[in-house]
């Protein structure tokens, strides 16, 4: 497609997004408005993965390419599979109306998918405020619920804060270089100030992808949030940060080589910390909020190495970590946060156990899956740009720990295979939409291990 | 008008500027800390006029000194019950007084090691008329970023929406 029809998927999102709003008068209630909402974001994602044109739009504002195209395709595709369960199940167990929750989870994709492709700060910070802004409407659905509300007001008021750092940020770096698209900013010669710009611009992006040290909101406000929610909000919008993360490091990095000390220094921090967190963890959505943000520290840590091969495999990782992440904590919505809800999953409905083996397995790293070909160049990129032995030394780190990860993912399993049944099982009826939604996950989860090849050409590799 | 003149009301609103920032941090209630933050942005606006830049001004005054300033005051008259709440004791704290000379010495530095390009003030300044199309030309206008703040506020109110109303029966 050529021109603004380049925004095509977008539009059949926003329409998507709409037509929620007015879900009660559409045939089927708020169930078939939000059919119709994982039916238009499937069919972005497919028109996106079949349209290979490129080009920009706005004077440059925007610039499809490669990177754009794969993170737009996992942003809607994505947002379609959480759809396409929530079809089937209830946002929460006391919380039955889900078109609101529907629409915003589709603004939040627009954001996603307008910030993958921004090549432009203002562009760039409008498209964060629209995906990241719908998550705190998400993370405080169940607006009766007390601890979901002071989750959602924490995570507000520590993203605003962030957001304004950021954008304080992104003012020194329009004052410095005088100019907003990516194009045109040249951080060479700018001397301090540069290094300020880039530093609260960085900040920002750190807190929006959870990673320490400003992680300490993620935990808290997923525990006190439904499930469906934290599956979303602690996946979409973390896939188009990264991709924002890549495209701004693609234009600081060359002139403030200091940063790269930054990034590794907060990818060490953010591995060891959300690991060693996340094993005496009792709530799996605190669990997987840590576990979030360890895999930030690992994004971070192929980031800091500043070449074109850490860059994709942050692409490439960013969505193989979305994937099994967003479909656990779906599972997790239907038998109930504590690690003791998922006791004997297997015995009750061996499919879902086996499918939460796959994505953990994932997680962790085993091949065929995705997460090992993920971590596989995520952890070559700094070995091979290393001049230092640091980036080395924190690649072993990284591997020390992901072996850490396996004690409490494995935690998950014994759950689900040994302990004991409950006294009181709860019983799960069965949803053929979320189901089908179960098995995309999937099938995604092994058919990026498998299919790799022209997904690293997507992202340049 | 004459560089006497200029440098006069310079001088009056720099003074009326800064010293309404030193009025926001130092006063311990924090109505009167938002009636300084409202004075202090009325001088800015000033600053502005005397720039010749008339629509910065007025959107310095309706935005800042309107919108922010109002809310300001109604979230303090919101939150806080009674009359005693809003008196806060003063932060001496060594966290705080860390904090700020990091802040201020990082601010410092960054502004003193840059030579920060001047500009040539345009003879005229262009209307509002070619502001408007400068926002809403498609090619290097600023049409997409507008957009998305429209979609930012949609949300905005969906989520107010959601939040503040009743139970359906």
């Amino acid at each position: 497609m050529v021109g603004y029809w380049q925004l095509l998927p977008e539009g059949l999102v926003l329409t998507g997004a709409l037509i929620a709003l007015f879900g009660e008068f559409m045939p089927g209630g708020d169930r078939g408005a939000v059919r119709i909402g994982a039916a238009l974001a499937f069919s972005a994602a497919l028109i996106i993965a079949l349209d290979g044109s490129s080009g920009t739009l706005f004077g440059g504002m925007l610039t499809f390419d490669g990177p754009a195209r794969f993170i737009r395709a996992g942003v809607a595709g994505l947002t379609g599979v959480w759809l396409l369960w929530l079809s089937g199940r209830d946002i929460a167990p006391d919380e039955p109306r889900r078109r609101d929750a529907a629409a915003l989870a589709l603004l939040s994709a627009i954001g996603g998918m307008v910030l993958a492709a921004s090549t432009d700060l203002i562009t760039m910070y409008m498209a964060l405020e629209l995906s990241t802004m719908p998550a705190y409407v998400l993370v405080g659905y169940r607006r009766r619920d007390v601890a979901g509300l002071e989750g959602a007001l924490k995570y507000f008021l520590l993203s605003l804060l962030t957001s304004l750092i950021m954008l304080y940020g992104l003012s020194f770096l329009y004052g410095s270089t005088g100019a907003t698209l990516f194009a045109d900013i040249s951080l060479s010669g700018t001397g301090a100030l540069g290094l300020i710009a880039a530093l609260l611009t960085i900040v920002g992006l750190l807190a929006k992808l959870s990673a320490a040290p400003f992680h300490f909101w993620a935990p808290d406000a997923y525990a006190g949030a439904p499930a469906s929610a934290v599956a979303f909000v602690s996946t979409v919008p973390k896939i188009a940060g990264a991709a924002a993360m890549v495209r701004l490091m693609h234009v600081m990095l060359p002139d403030e080589p200091q940063l790269q000390w930054i990034l590794l220094l907060a990818a060490v921090v953010s591995m060891v910390l959300g690991n060693l967190s996340a094993l005496p963890q009792s709530d799996i959505r605190r669990l997987m909020a840590y576990s979030g943000v360890a895999h930030t520290g690992y994004l971070l840590l192929a980031l800091s190495s500043g070449t074109q091969y850490g860059y994709g495999a942050v692409l490439y990782y960013a969505v193989a970590y979305a994937v099994p992440s967003l479909a656990i904590m779906l599972v997790v919505a239907e038998e109930g946060p504590a690690l003791a809800d998922m006791a004997q999953l297997a015995a009750r409905r061996p499919a879902v156990a086996w499918s939460v083996v796959v994505w953990l397995m994932s997680l962790i790293g085993i091949p065929p899956l995705a997460g090992f070909f993920g971590k596989l160049y995520l952890f070559r990129a700094p070995l091979e740009a290393a001049s230092t032995p640091w980036p080395v030394a924190a690649v072993v780190v990284a591997v020390l720990v992901s072996v850490v990860s396996a004690g409490y993912y494995f935690r998950v399993i014994r759950q689900m295979f040994l302990a004991d049944e409950p006294d009181s099982p709860c019983v799960v009826p069965n949803s053929v939409a979320s189901n089908i939604a179960v098995g995309i996950a999937v099938v995604a989860t092994i058919a990026m291990g498998i299919g790799i090849a022209p997904l690293l050409e997507l992202v340049g590799l | 008008m004459g560089e006497t003149v200029n440098g006069v009301a310079f001088a009056i609103l720099a003074f009326a500027s800064i010293g309404g920032a030193v009025g926001v941090l130092a006063s311990r209630n924090v109505v009167h800390a938002g009636f300084w933050l409202l004075e202090a942005m009325v001088a800015v606006a000033g600053l502005y006029l005397l720039l010749s830049a008339e629509f910065l001004a007025l959107v310095q005054l309706l935005v800042y000194a309107g919108a922010v300033s109002v809310l300001l005051l109604f979230v303090v008259m919101l939150t806080l019950r009674r009359r005693e709440d809003a008196v806060r004791p003063l932060d001496w704290s060594l966290s705080g007084a860390v904090l700020a000379l990091l802040f201020g010495s990082m601010i410092y530095l960054g502004i003193a090691n840059f030579d920060i390009p001047v500009a040539e003030m345009p003879s005229t300044v262009p209307d509002i008329a070619a502001l408007g199309e400068i926002l809403f030309a498609l090619d290097g206008g600023w049409v997409l970023p507008f957009e998305i703040a429209s979609l930012v506020l949609l949300v905005a109110l969906v989520g107010a929406v959601w939040w503040s109303k009743e139970d359906e029966k």
